[in-house]
């Protein structure tokens, strides 16, 4: 399929799951998994910088509109996305890549993936807690936060992971 | 100029990460504060579009529910309308409830609780005659204040919310109010400031609504006492609370329209005129 329609398609389908499905989740109230990062992990690792940084920008700011909180899921997301190159570089080590796919979990394997995942998720949260914690002076509570959701995003990636590439596998399996 | 553009293109991704940090930093600014945040909100009838899909689409997993919620509370009208017919309810209190307050019923289209500052988002909006700073209550207690109107929506400030102060007194005590607010880490919880010592509040004890407030009518379920803290320098003690609405499951809720509040402040601000 066409890149740039599947990358439309990804935005609106994990925008929707994120603002419908996965906001419900609440767990005593600390617990904020988010899963609409995916979208800015997923693309192509050759993407070029400004692609990526403006994608980061654009699903945060739209999570932003819905959620109520203007600039902070925005400013996450764009943090990460410029962390993306110098984490995936980290994370590979010696490990060769195919620099004109996605990361996906079929092509890269479970170890690297988790360890990309829990960096990606990591920064992003941290930066999201810290700018909600320090604009309401709750920097304890922030910590606890990422303590709790950092794990059950995480853990929410990987499932959707494997939930929506087992097709693709078949169908490489086929050709 | 031609250094400059090759600057430009050589570090084109740290100064577009700049520029966009700066660009969240100062969309950040706006909202902060009490007053920018009751006024920008993102109310808007998009969002609130997608939010109602969501919601019709959850509601018919959760009909059951909902249904009982409304049978209960209907049962609960019907006890408290026997009651005024025939008891001898005072006849000033069938004159306020009927011709001070009317209830507007709404749905709650969004709701979170895991915020340092909560918003309840409902599906009506200016067209239905709500306006900024009306109550809202649920059938179990008291929800919020309207922060935000658009022509079909409405966002609540909830009291799961740091600038939510509402004034309260304990069911037993008609004299003595306090102020109840969030202690910003529980839904379940909020706190009731300044108790002076005097007062003895047990765990169970109801709180209500005070009648210093024309945002809310007197005697609205607040919560109960979970237990009293009390002030290390002996002064006035405070109170943890449980909220009496379930703020993660709120699903029909009432929005408080005041028919006579154009009088009331006119009269508020002709008082304060020298």
């Amino acid at each position: 399929m066409n890149r740039t329609l599947m990358n439309i398609i990804r935005f609106v389908a994990l925008v929707t799951a994120q603002v419908l499905l996965i906001n419900h989740i609440r767990l005593g109230g600390y617990v904020h998994p988010y899963i609409y990062l995916i979208f800015v992990m997923l693309l192509p690792l050759n993407t070029p910088g400004w692609q990526l940084l403006l994608s980061g920008f654009g699903i945060g700011l739209v999570i932003d509109l819905f959620m109520g909180t203007l600039g902070m899921h925005a400013g996450a997301t764009t943090l990460m996305a410029f962390c993306r190159p110098a984490i995936i570089r980290i994370v590979s080590g010696s490990q060769k890549l195919e620099m004109n796919r996605e990361p996906n979990i079929n092509q890269v394997g479970f170890p690297w993936f988790l360890r990309y995942t829990f960096v990606m998720v990591l920064v992003h949260n941290f930066t999201y807690f810290m700018l909600e914690g320090f604009s309401f002076h709750l920097v304890g509570q922030a910590l606890l936060r990422i303590l709790i959701s950092v794990p059950v995003s995480v853990f929410l990636i990987i499932v959707v992971m494997y939930l929506f590439s087992r097709d693709k596998g078949k169908m490489r399996d086929k050709r | 100029m031609y250094n400059l553009f090759r600057f430009i293109q050589k570090h084109h991704f740290v100064i577009l990460f700049l520029v966009l940090e700066v660009l969240c930093v100062w969309l950040l600014t706006l909202t902060q504060g009490y007053h920018r945040q009751k006024r920008i909100n993102t109310t808007n009838d998009i969002v609130g579009g997608v939010y109602e899909t969501g919601t019709h689409i959850g509601d018919y997993f959760r009909l059951g529910k909902i249904n009982h919620e409304l049978a209960e509370e209907n049962a609960l009208l019907r006890r408290q309308l026997a009651a005024t017919i025939d008891t001898t309810t005072g006849f000033q209190e069938i004159v306020n409830a009927d011709t001070v307050y009317n209830f507007i019923p709404a749905r709650v289209i969004n709701t979170t609780v895991n915020r340092p500052n909560n918003y309840i988002l409902i599906d009506k909006g200016s067209a239905d005659g709500i306006e900024k700073d009306m109550g809202v209550v649920s059938s179990n207690g008291i929800v919020g204040i309207v922060a935000d109107v658009s022509p079909h929506y409405a966002s609540v400030m909830s009291l799961l919310h740091s600038y939510s102060t509402i004034s309260v007194r304990f069911k037993n005590d008609e004299e003595q109010i306090a102020t109840l607010r969030w202690q910003n880490t529980n839904y379940r919880y909020g706190i009731v400031d300044g108790i002076p010592t005097h007062l003895r509040p047990k765990p169970g004890d109801t709180i209500v609504t005070s009648s210093y407030s024309y945002i809310f009518p007197e005697n609205l379920m607040a919560g109960t006492v979970v237990e009293l803290i009390k002030s290390p320098d002996g002064t006035l003690n405070q109170a943890k609370i449980k909220y009496a609405t379930d703020f993660a499951s709120l699903k029909n809720v009432y929005v408080i329209q005041h028919t006579s509040l154009d009088e009331l402040e006119l009269l508020i601000q002709n008082q304060q005129m020298p």
